[in-house]
């Protein structure tokens, strides 16, 4: 990944980042809520090759870490997003090309942000941060997946143009 | 992938992974550096999400009013316009008319116990992004606004301020899982902690195990040292299911709010409050309860009075 494509990255993330703090934030959705920043960083690794996914999926959880509502520490979403992105870069081979086929590329960044989700939990409850009760972690769980499922589709040509865009003429 | 290639990734991998625990390693150390970050970004995102909010609030609930595009008609079309207008200003007023009668409710709670407070209007929501739950609200350290300060609103007890910036604060509301507020149950007095459990449900536990808690016990805030970060005596919730088994060390129950937190346009932030708790208990209606009165009618055979006994006339 180039630097100039790092800088991009990182405007992208943090406009998504201003956008999902104060606009989408205060959309009440009818079970739980919906992360549009996960949704398209998840969407994003996916779109990149080995090592771009891992760069992009740090660069993604460095921008989150700085919600100044979250009780996490700093750097816990770089960690698991890091973490997610590697395990895209390594077994997109074996599933085939996920952003050939819409429904698939829905299914997966729908497992990738959930298996995020559940990552952040596990690894919350491993540094003693309390998080809330199973019913509760199971509806916002499962209202994430089911709004990324909806709203993927949504945003995904004009993501994938996007992308596409931002590719240097030796990354293409 | 290439072997050279499968080893750069990995070191790469590893690099980013151990960047991270750093961060992660010097936040829990308490290094500023990270701490100051989010501070900034909620400087940045203040103005944003200020913005955001006074356009959305009166928008957001003009989508749903809105219907029947796509006529033909152009006089149909002028009057659609002519109706949209009016609309959006309706739901504007209806915005601010709603926003007012919180703001004079919550006023007159704390009136009620001579807190001085600051009101603020709540400006985001947080993150879906993680797990806890917070509100921005457009008040901060200009007005006054401290960190862990008690914030009310109409019903009561809303949560507690969590960091502020100059023009803004991020409360934690008393939902979130870590959210814990020391508290007396105003039949009996004894004290317990409540603890949030991300819910609309609240878990409480009795302090002294030899105490009782009955359904629909009402609880207050017991007050911390300094009014920080609870003021006492203000409103918290309602016990709706309480857990008194023998077997148990601690009695348990559970318990609903009075405040409605996925409702709230005002709240109010006590800046200080007298320094004993008020004299009587800052008790509002629960939400969800309606109250029914029913008069009872004069019988011939039973008394009204539950301490009279029934008598039978000869």
């Amino acid at each position: 990944m180039s630097p100039v494509r790092i800088i991009y990255t990182l405007g992208f993330f943090f406009i998504l980042f201003v956008v999902q703090e104060s606009a989408v934030s205060l959309v009440h959705f009818p079970i739980s809520g919906f992360s549009l920043y996960l949704a398209l960083a998840i969407s994003l690794i996916a779109f990149e090759d080995h090592n771009g996914a891992i760069v992009t999926g740090f660069l993604a959880g460095i921008v989150l870490d700085l919600s100044p509502t979250s009780n996490a520490p700093f750097g816990q979403w770089a960690l698991i997003l890091t973490s997610v992105a590697f395990l895209f870069a390594v077994n997109r081979d074996s599933i085939a090309d996920v952003t050939s086929s819409p429904i698939t590329f829905v299914i997966v960044v729908a497992g990738g942000v959930t298996l995020a989700l559940i990552a952040y939990l596990c690894f919350g409850a491993l540094l003693g941060e309390e998080n809330g009760s199973l019913g509760h972690d199971a509806t916002v769980l499962g209202g994430n997946l089911l709004w990324t499922v909806i709203f993927t589709p949504m945003f995904l040509p004009a993501l994938r143009k996007a992308h596409e865009y931002s590719l240097t003429a030796r990354e293409r | 992938m290439a072997r050279g290639g499968g080893n750069r990734s990995r070191l790469l991998l590893v690099i980013l992974l151990v960047t991270a625990l750093f961060f992660i390693t010097l936040d829990l150390r308490g290094v500023s550096l990270t701490k100051g970050s989010r501070s900034v970004t909620q400087t940045i995102l203040s103005p944003v999400q200020r913005t955001v909010s006074t356009i959305f609030s009166p928008v957001g609930r003009f989508f749903g009013d809105v219907k029947n595009f796509g006529k033909t008609n152009a006089e149909l079309t002028q009057a659609l316009a002519a109706n949209k207008l009016l609309k959006s200003k309706l739901a504007a007023n209806s915005d601010s008319k709603g926003q007012l009668a919180q703001l004079k409710a919550v006023l007159d709670l704390a009136g009620r116990g001579n807190y001085k407070v600051a009101a603020a209007r709540v400006i985001a929501r947080g993150s879906a992004s993680s797990f806890s739950q917070t509100i921005t609200i457009d008040a901060g350290s200009s007005s006054g606004i401290r960190s862990n300060m008690t914030v009310i609103s109409q019903n009561g007890l809303v949560g507690v301020v969590k960091s502020t910036t100059s023009s803004t604060a991020i409360v934690m509301l008393m939902s979130d899982p870590s959210f814990k507020v020391g508290v007396r149950i105003a039949r009996s007095q004894s004290v317990g902690v409540l603890s949030g459990l991300g819910s609309t449900e609240y878990s409480l536990v009795l302090l002294d195990p030899s105490g009782t808690i009955k359904t629909g016990d009402i609880l207050l805030t017991n007050g911390s040292e300094g009014n920080r970060p609870f003021v006492p005596g203000v409103p918290v919730g309602v016990v709706v299911g309480a857990d008194n088994s023998a077997a148990s060390l601690t009695q348990t129950a559970t318990v609903n709010s009075y405040a409605n937190l996925n409702d709230l346009g005002v709240v109010s932030v006590v800046l200080s409050a007298p320094t004993t708790a008020p004299s009587r208990p800052l008790l509002p209606t629960p939400n969800p309860t309606v109250t029914v009165y029913v008069t009872p009618t004069p019988s011939p055979v039973l008394s009204p009075t539950p301490s009279a006994s029934p008598t039978k006339k000869k």
